[in-house]
């Protein structure tokens, strides 16, 4: 009698934990934006589902708004967003392996670590499932990649945009999210080979930094680069998460006129270190556009539209891209690999026109 | 002129059916001190539990101080100055001494600040009543169990004890700090605080009691002056039969050396050590705590093997690096502390007696032949007369003496060559200790060579042929047993003593 | 006669020099690290898992574990920042913390009905919960990042608050964070617990043998309760400064800290079975742990090393008390 009176007491106390959870507001979230439409038709009832690195941070989040527009836009199809809650390889393989086991006709998939994913992305392609990535383009087994922009490309954009605000001269250092992240090793291994050859004045220092796309981890690092490093004058960082410690260590110090931080972020993330000038610019790809073009693919490829041409890695003559979305109007095409070139740039000028 | 402390009328329990106590009747007088006797299960706990008013009686009267209860709770038995010392003290083994002697009252007074010049005022008072010193800042896991006891005697005195039980404590005591305690309870005495000593040593209870109680199965076989009483007499009173004394003789004096150790060393424990071990030879190994016996028996069974010389079994010389290159060769240790080192005490009698032969009753497919496993079992149950209702109870269930059984059936099951006691009668009564030496004379006689390691001298001669007396780290003298006698074997102890200081 | 062997014996010591040793090697590959901004970089370093580990030495202490105090945190601080956000909460610095704080209480005590009530495995029970309230929290409450400068005008006037600042020599600032001082306060607050209170010492008394307390007349479910409570108000009160130093709020953020909060907790001398554990020792620990992890660049070590030789750090900084124990075994024998 006694313990089920104990029992009774630890459920009580449960369920008002529970209810006391629900009874704070859930915060709307803001109004999707326009569409942008559909711009063929399509008659499968087609489960595609989009495996982020991470849930939760802002990028991936307007990510999801995008994966939001491909559902309003082609009823028939079923797209949706999943991912870890943790950046870690293994769990976002275990997430991919439970949409396997229930069942999808095409996965997105923005791979954590390109080669743990290729077991599990193979074991998909066997079982008829299409395979769109994005951001790894040296993945095997796939059908199609889509990059937003060439990565050397893009690398050396910022790398331009670092050494403008540095007077072309002095120290810098880069971070990335980890050394096994493809994407941002080739951001800012093209960055430092485009300094060598056209900045001599500007020197790459220490090493390349992890974040583990965690901006404690940024700016627990940047502080200790500050002691390393006193003459640093410049940082390019990779994750979204990296300019905002960096920004955040370079601030406290009191440095934001001495030390130039570019890097890929969101404006949701950064708006307040951009606004006191510890960032100075950051760039990225609009997720959502990203999102939306990674599903296109997987759908005309489901649906059998994909032109003949590409298969060969060579586009149609009349190019290809998708004439409804910004910088992927006219891609190229390596190999399996599609380029847009759909980077912006974001200063404290333009920061507030963006709300994600 | 006597005062009573304590009396007690014709109180009985019983637990489940079974008479733990039956109409005992006891009075204890101011500063008294009485010896209580009896083997396990005699009822000395359960009466212990009373009057501590953890049990209460189901019939019977209990008068503390004069004042009658009939439900004694154990606040009241604390604020009539009941003390008891448990086995296991009840002190804090991470907290200093002297916080240890002055929490309880500190808890008693509902204190909700630490005042540490007054806890340590209070601790080297009640230090200074019992006239011992120990230094008030160590953490109580560094004292020696002497010390301790002495800890938790003073916290005892604290708490204005007019009575103190002592339940069996000098189970775990070198024979300097046995009479150290005894000047403590002597000292107690002298304050008027009144002293129930529960022991099994038979010498204890003559050196320092006034009165003798016995109990036998839950009732009072005897309450008499110690005076009066004899080794004899206590031993018939605890068992109900005369126990007899004999010793044990070593028939075939040239039968084949079964162990044969020549310079065994081991730093900072023991060295340049060398004997011989016939089949059917019982040999004591003795000496004071720290003389390196222990350390010698851990070697032979490979838990802290030698570092240099070499040991022969039946001949041949084999190499003892682990536990299990002792098991191999045939040799088997039976540790001193049974309850930690020697038995899963949740698992079955039976699973305990087979486990280092369970492999041998792997049938077809690695299968346990478990009607195999449980003849083997109650074979040995029977063998070494281990009292139990059945063997697949719980090792736990059974008393000390028997738990020390399964422990022996367990080796034996291994059917060694050359079997290890340490201290094989530690913390056993009167009556299984004389079962358990006449097992061990037996398995002598049937050709086993058993090596005993044992500072309990009496027990030495009765079941050994041969006694080594080591003396820090070396063996220093070797006696037959039928050449001398206890004394000259004692004064030998001492004369080793005194080298040593 | 304290020997210099017996002063070896004390966790604390050798800490100590094993921080001091550790900082002339650094000090002696790069100098800069005896520079102030460097010395204030590490002591920042130390307030969130210091905080922490004032409330898991307690409970180490008690012979418990808990390792759910970084989703406490985490929910306690979300859910304040969720609420000043959408203007339920008024954006005033002290109501925020008593909030959190409560939150952490809240959640505390819901521990303790499982540990103290129903007598649960202190390790399963805080596992389940650990897991229980991130759940809740990104299912029921929210899962996206906030910037705290957009919500909260106070708490970004803390996490701009120093207690120290000093002019760099080569230019710009060095910050001693103001919070640091959170983490003195906590500490001496702990450590007065611990050695001047009846309910400390039953802390210890409950952690050295639980029987004996109970013999003494402790009333231990009593001081569990409190342990529990008072853990989940110290993680809801750090959850909050975390929120500040890092100036948002993560529903994702402080996952797995625990596991270094207990290393330092450990390193500083406390039992992981209960009954030994002191407030120096454990800032000793935290120290030496900060210090580990955080002066790899200093040191010159690539990053292809630095996971290798945090974890060889850890593992010889873990070695010292094993061995110190062995040494004490023998002397004592």
């Amino acid at each position: 009698m006694f313990l089920s009176r104990r029992v009774a007491l630890a459920l009580l106390a449960t369920a008002s934990l529970l209810l006391a959870s629900l009874s704070i507001a859930q915060e709307a979230t803001e109004a999707p934006a326009e569409t942008p439409g559909a711009i063929f038709e399509v008659e499968g009832q087609w489960k595609v589902a989009t495996v982020v690195k991470l849930t939760g941070i802002a990028w991936f989040d307007r990510m999801e708004t995008g994966i939001g527009w491909i559902s309003k836009d082609y009823p028939s199809v079923t797209a949706f967003q999943q991912g870890p809650a943790q950046a870690d390889a293994a769990q976002q393989v275990q997430v991919i392996e439970d949409l396997l086991a229930q069942g999808v006709d095409a996965l997105c998939v923005i791979p954590f670590q390109p080669e743990t994913v290729e077991p599990v992305l193979k074991r998909a392609r066997e079982n008829g499932v299409v395979v769109i990535t994005h951001e790894s383009s040296a993945q095997e087994n796939i059908d199609f990649d889509i990059e937003a922009f060439d990565n050397a490309a893009y690398g050396v954009h910022l790398m331009d945009a670092l050494a403008e605000r540095m007077n072309y001269e002095g120290e810098y250092t880069v971070f990335v999210g980890s050394l096994t992240s493809k994407t941002h090793n080739e951001w800012v291994d093209a960055a430092i080979a485009h300094q060598r050859e056209k900045y001599p004045k500007m020197t790459f220092v220490g090493d390349k930094n992890e974040s583990f796309d965690d901006p404690q981890k940024a700016y627990e690092r940047m502080q200790e680069l500050l002691i390393a490093f006193p003459n640093l004058r410049g940082v390019q960082g990779s994750a979204s998460t990296d300019v905002v410690g960096v920004g955040q260590a370079v601030e406290e110090a009191g440095l934001q006129d001495k030390i130039a931080v570019v890097g890929t972020s969101l404006p949701s993330i950064s708006r307040d270190l951009i606004k006191t000038g510890a960032i100075d610019m950051i760039s990225f790809w609009d997720p959502a556009l990203a999102g939306y073009a990674c599903n296109m693919l997987a759908i005309l490829q489901l649906e059998g539209l994909m032109p003949e041409e590409v298969f060969e890695g060579k586009l149609p003559e009349e190019g290809f891209g998708f004439e409804n979305l910004e910088g992927y109007e006219e891609m190229t095409l390596v190999d399996r690999v599609f380029f847009g070139a759909a980077w912006v740039d974001v200063t404290a000028e333009n920061v507030d026109e963006w709300d994600f | 002129m006597s005062e009573e402390i304590l009396r007690v009328q014709g109180i009985s329990k019983s637990f489940a059916g079974v008479q733990a106590l039956n109409h005992v009747d006891l009075t204890i007088n101011r500063g008294e001190i009485a010896c209580l006797v009896g083997e396990n299960g005699s009822g000395k706990s359960t009466f212990i539990k009373i009057i501590c008013g953890v049990y209460t009686p189901d019939e019977g009267e209990i008068f503390l101080n004069g004042r009658r209860y009939k439900q004694l709770r154990p606040i009241d038995s604390i604020h009539e100055g009941v003390q008891v010392i448990f086995q296991d003290f009840s002190l804090f083994p991470n907290l200093t001494v002297a916080e240890n002697i002055a929490l309880n009252q500190q808890v008693a007074q509902g204190r909700r600040f630490v005042n540490w010049r007054e806890v340590n005022a209070i601790a080297r008072q009640a230090l200074e009543r019992i006239n011992v010193s120990i230094p008030l800042d160590v953490t109580v896991s560094e004292l020696s169990v002497a010390n301790k006891q002495l800890v938790a005697i003073s916290r005892a005195m604290l708490q204005n004890a007019r009575l103190i039980i002592m339940d069996e404590p000098t189970t775990a005591l070198t024979h300097r700090e046995v009479e150290a305690l005894y000047k403590v309870v002597r000292g107690l005495q002298a304050q008027g605080i009144s002293v129930l000593f529960v022991s099994h040593k038979l010498n204890e209870v003559q050196a320092l009691a006034e009165r003798v109680i016995i109990f036998r199965n839950g009732m009072k076989v005897i309450d008499t002056p110690a005076q009066e009483m004899t080794q004899e007499k206590i031993a018939y009173y605890m068992t109900g039969h005369d126990i007899a004394e004999s010793r044990y003789e070593y028939q075939a004096k040239d039968a084949p050396i079964a162990l044969e150790v020549s310079n065994l060393s081991r730093k900072g424990a023991f060295s340049d050590v060398s004997f011989r071990l016939r089949a059917g030879e019982i040999v004591g190994v003795t000496g004071l705590l720290g003389s390196g016996r222990t350390e010698l028996a851990l070697a032979l069974f490979g838990a802290q093997p030698a570092e240099s010389g070499t040991i022969s079994l039946g001949g041949q010389t084999v190499s003892i690096r682990s536990i299990q290159d002792a098991v191999r060769h045939g040799i088997g240790y039976v540790p001193e502390d049974r309850l930690t080192e020697g038995l899963f005490l949740e698992q079955s009698i039976a699973n305990n007696i087979v486990v280092r032969i369970m492999k041998s009753f792997a049938g077809r497919g690695g299968l346990i032949d478990s009607v195999r496993k449980a003849a083997e079992a109650s074979n040995w149950v029977q063998h070494l007369s281990i009292k139990t209702r059945n063997p697949q109870l719980p090792v736990k269930s059974l008393s000390g003496g028997n738990q020390q059984r399964v422990v022996i059936a367990k080796w034996l099951a291994s059917l060694p060559r050359v079997l290890i006691l340490n201290g094989p009668t530690v913390g056993v009564d009167v009556g299984s200790k004389e079962e358990i030496h006449t097992i061990i004379k037996e398995l002598a006689q049937q050709g086993l060579a058993i090596l005993v390691i044992s500072d309990d001298i009496p027990e030495l001669f009765q079941i050994c042929n041969r006694i080594l007396l080591m003396q820090r780290g070396r063996l220093v003298n070797e006696f037959e047993t039928q050449a001398i006698d206890e004394a000259t074997l004692a004064d030998h102890l001492l004369e080793t003593v005194n080298q040593g200081q | 006669m304290p020997s210099i062997r017996n002063l070896l014996m004390r966790q604390e010591v050798i800490i100590g020099l094993t921080i001091v040793a550790l900082s002339i090697f650094i000090g002696l590959v790069n100098p800069s690290f005896f520079s102030t901004a460097n010395v204030f970089r590490i002591l920042r370093a130390t307030i969130i898992v210091g905080m922490f580990a004032m409330g898991v030495l307690i409970v180490l202490i008690s012979g418990g574990i808990d390792v759910s105090f970084p989703a406490i945190a985490v929910f306690a601080m979300y859910v304040t920042v969720s609420l000043i956000r959408s203007g339920t909460l008024p954006d005033n610095l002290i109501l925020s913390y008593i909030l959190a704080a409560l939150i952490g209480l809240g959640l505390g005590l819901f521990n303790a009905i499982f540990i103290a009530w129903l007598r649960l495995p202190t390790l399963i029970v805080t596992l389940g919960t650990l897991s229980l309230f991130r759940g809740v929290l990104l299912f029921f409450v929210g899962s996206q990042r906030i910037r705290i400068a957009e919500v909260s005008p106070s708490l970004t006037e803390l996490s701009r608050a120093n207690l120290l600042t000093v002019e760099n020599p080569g230019g710009g600032v060095a910050n001693l964070h103001l919070a640091f001082a959170f983490l003195i306060v906590l500490a001496v607050i702990v450590w007065l617990l611990l050695r001047y209170t009846m309910l400390g010492r039953s802390i210890y008394a409950i952690g050295g043998d639980r029987e004996a307390a109970e013999r003494v007349g402790f009333n231990i479910r009593r001081t569990q309760f409190f342990i529990y409570a008072f853990v989940g108000l110290l993680a809801g009160i750090t959850g909050l400064t975390f929120s500040a130093l890092s100036r948002e709020a993560d529903p994702f953020s402080i996952v797995g800290i625990e596991l270094d909060v207990i290393a330092a907790v450990v390193l500083g001398g406390a039992s992981i079975t209960g009954g030994r554990g002191t407030v120096i020792g454990t800032l000793l620990g935290v120290l030496l742990i900060t210090l580990m992890s955080s002066s790899l660049v200093l040191l010159g070590i690539s990053s292809d090393w630095q996971r290798f030789v945090v974890g060889l750090l850890i593992i010889i900084g873990t070695t010292i008390p094993v061995l110190q124990a062995r040494l004490r075994r023998r002397v004592a024998a």
